[in-house]
């Protein structure tokens, strides 16, 4: 895959930059970070993040510390469908536990690990800020939150209708 | 009754867009605020009682007070949105319903302390509600509220909004600058603190998103007004995020005279615990803040009903008492295993610690494993203490207060469940496949079925 936002992209980049003061473009990491992890297959590959650092103008070592710092960035492949389940505290008291472990049976991955078909990555995170309405995961962009069995099920189903 | 101040129209349809809010009342007090003196609204901040909502309850305006203002430097507010303790999703509701209010907080807090670009830092988890309120903010730009020359006043003020990528201690504020600026998320040393040094070595202030949102209310009825809701220190209205085992898990706001029994009883709040259990222990303001039995929990040393406010919760000290914190609010009913509840709150601290800090980059590890294997009957006497002599060297000991953080919740079970974790050792097996209860009491808590 070659390395190189679209213009369009390289636009955004642009508008990034220009929120923070003058010559403070390293500013710009983290929300380009995202952005070069969603454009370039889901994770951030050694030669992504030099793409970054040359884009910002930073040292690639500047731009590895922040990367390996921050929980959502993947230094390794993931599969198409990431599941970030909550383990902490509140969602503990509510079942949490369970949920983990009937997708570990349902997938037959453990934690951490990416189904055999490449389409799904079970991760446990920490308190993501659903303690109300848990358990929950992160499911791309938003939470699918008061998770159920049969909710997993639907999800995992709903998966497998887009990936085809 | 609970006083709404903030969330009065959280639920009309379409609050979350510009015309319905304005149509509401919104972004009067950008109007009032303007026609002011920045001094002057520091000083009706300071009237107001305002403290910090994210957790430590500094007053606001003394915050803002503290601010550097040399010549020809810019200045930054930046509205810390990072909401991630255990147990607080407060910050959440209020962006993702209400943005507005947020953006209006911002302008007015940004015209008061001199800040024309000013940032929301939020957590990186909260993509969607980054998409509403960048969303709001171009409805506030578009109609005049943001931008060159606010209402012809030559105030000029630009905002935008930070997405972080997942680190707790990036709630700290120091951390919180340091990520703004492309950076691990490592506290720095105070002082110098942001006020003098922040963002870009710029004076900057950091407030929670709560906390900026009352300076709207406070604004348009006045500090006078604000001042007289709640009791004591504890002025104005403050939000509550309840969870764990109760029948109506939610968002909350409370006027802060009511007790934590009608908190938890009454349905006007939570509703009382599921399936007529009984209540065991809560951790009332985030997972940071001591852990209480139920019996300290709902009437204080001295033998008053406890109330939810700042002073109310921290009566007794950390001997008897607990925090306001957050405002996280933590049920466990008499099935859950204090235990266990600490072990995953001590795995989520020794992820979160940054590692600059050796007595919280090791302490909170080695305090996750002890717990580990206690919870799984694999522990010994000796542990407990151990764990006790570890927290106590953290706390206190590191750069940030997330030492501190981590400490607490481990040093609160043990002060108040020590025979819990000694059942825990005691019997191996069992502890697997039973649960110690409410063993803990000699006499269950008396509780009403409703209050």
């Amino acid at each position: 895959m070659e390395i190189q936002f679209s213009q369009e992209k390289l636009n955004t980049v642009n508008e990034i930059i220009s929120r923070y003061p003058e010559g403070k473009q390293k500013s710009a990491l983290l929300p380009v970070l995202h952005l070069a992890q969603t454009s370039f297959g889901g994770w951030l590959d050694v030669p992504v993040m030099d793409y970054v650092a040359s884009l910002l103008r930073v040292e690639p070592i500047e731009v590895y510390e922040v990367a390996s710092f921050y929980s959502m960035y993947n230094l390794k492949p993931v599969g198409k469908f990431l599941f970030e389940v909550c383990q902490t505290g509140p969602c503990m008291l509510n079942g949490s536990d369970e949920i983990i472990a009937y997708i570990k049976q349902k997938l037959n991955i453990a934690v951490g690990e990416t189904s055999a078909d490449g389409l799904f990555t079970l991760k446990t995170v920490e308190c993501l800020g659903a303690c109300g309405y848990a358990p929950m995961m992160q499911f791309g962009k938003t939470y699918r939150e008061h998770l159920t069995k049969e909710k997993i099920d639907s999800i995992i189903e709903e998966c497998k209708s887009t990936a085809n | 009754m609970s006083r709404k101040i903030l969330l009065h129209n959280a639920t009309v349809p379409g609050i979350r867009f510009y015309d319905v809010y304005r149509r509401e009342g919104g972004y009067r007090s950008v109007e009032k605020a303007l026609k002011m003196q920045p001094a002057d609204i520091v000083e009706e901040v300071k009237k107001s009682g305002l403290r910090g909502r994210g957790g430590a309850g500094f007053p606001t305006g003394l915050k803002w007070s503290f601010i550097a203002k040399p010549e020809g430097v810019p200045r930054h507010l930046v509205c810390n949105a990072d909401e991630s303790e255990p147990g607080t999703f407060k910050d959440r509701y209020l962006m993702e319903f209400i943005p507005h209010l947020l953006i209006e907080g911002m302008i007015v807090s940004s015209y008061a302390l001199g800040s024309n670009v000013s940032y929301i830092y939020i957590r990186g988890e909260y993509d969607w509600i980054t998409d509403i309120l960048e969303e709001a903010i171009a409805e506030a730009r578009k109609n005049g509220w943001l931008g060159k020359n606010i209402l012809g006043t030559g105030f000029d003020c630009e905002m935008y909004v930070h997405r972080g990528a997942g680190a707790y201690i990036c709630g700290e504020e120091t951390a919180l600058i340091e990520s703004l600026e492309g950076k691990r998320g490592n506290p720095r040393i105070k002082p110098p603190f942001p006020a003098i040094k922040g963002a870009w070595d710029r004076p900057t202030v950091v407030n929670n998103v709560e906390t900026l949102a009352a300076i709207v209310p406070i604004i348009n009825e006045g500090a006078d007004a604000y001042a007289k809701i709640g009791i004591g220190k504890s002025t104005g209205t403050k939000l509550m995020s309840a969870c764990g085992n109760i029948n109506k898990p939610g968002v909350y706001e409370i006027d802060m005279t009511i007790s934590v029994e009608e908190f938890i009883y009454s349905d006007e709040y939570c509703g009382g615990i599921p399936n007529g259990k009984r209540l065991k222990a809560c951790i009332p303001g985030g997972s940071s803040v001591p852990i209480l039995p139920a019996n300290l929990l709902l009437t204080t040393a001295k033998g008053e009903k406890r109330l939810m406010n700042y002073e109310s919760l921290s009566d007794g000290g950390f001997t008897t008492g607990t925090m306001m914190g957050s405002g996280g609010f933590i049920v466990l009913d008499e099935d859950q295993c204090v235990v266990k509840h600490t072990y995953t709150l001590a795995r989520f601290y020794r992820h979160e610690s940054c590692g600059q800090c050796s007595p919280c980059r090791e302490g909170t590890g080695w305090m996750e494993k002890i717990l580990k294997n206690i919870e799984e009957g694999k522990g010994q006497l000796s542990d407990i203490d151990l764990l006790w002599d570890i927290q106590r060297k953290i706390e206190g000991n590191t750069i940030c207060p997330l030492g501190d953080a981590a400490a607490w919740p481990v040093a609160a079970a043990i002060r108040h469940f020590r025979d819990e974790f000694e059942w825990h050792v005691l019997n191996p097996e069992k502890c697997r496949t039973e649960n110690y209860g409410l063993a803990h009491y000699a006499d269950p808590v008396y509780v009403p079925a409703a209050v």
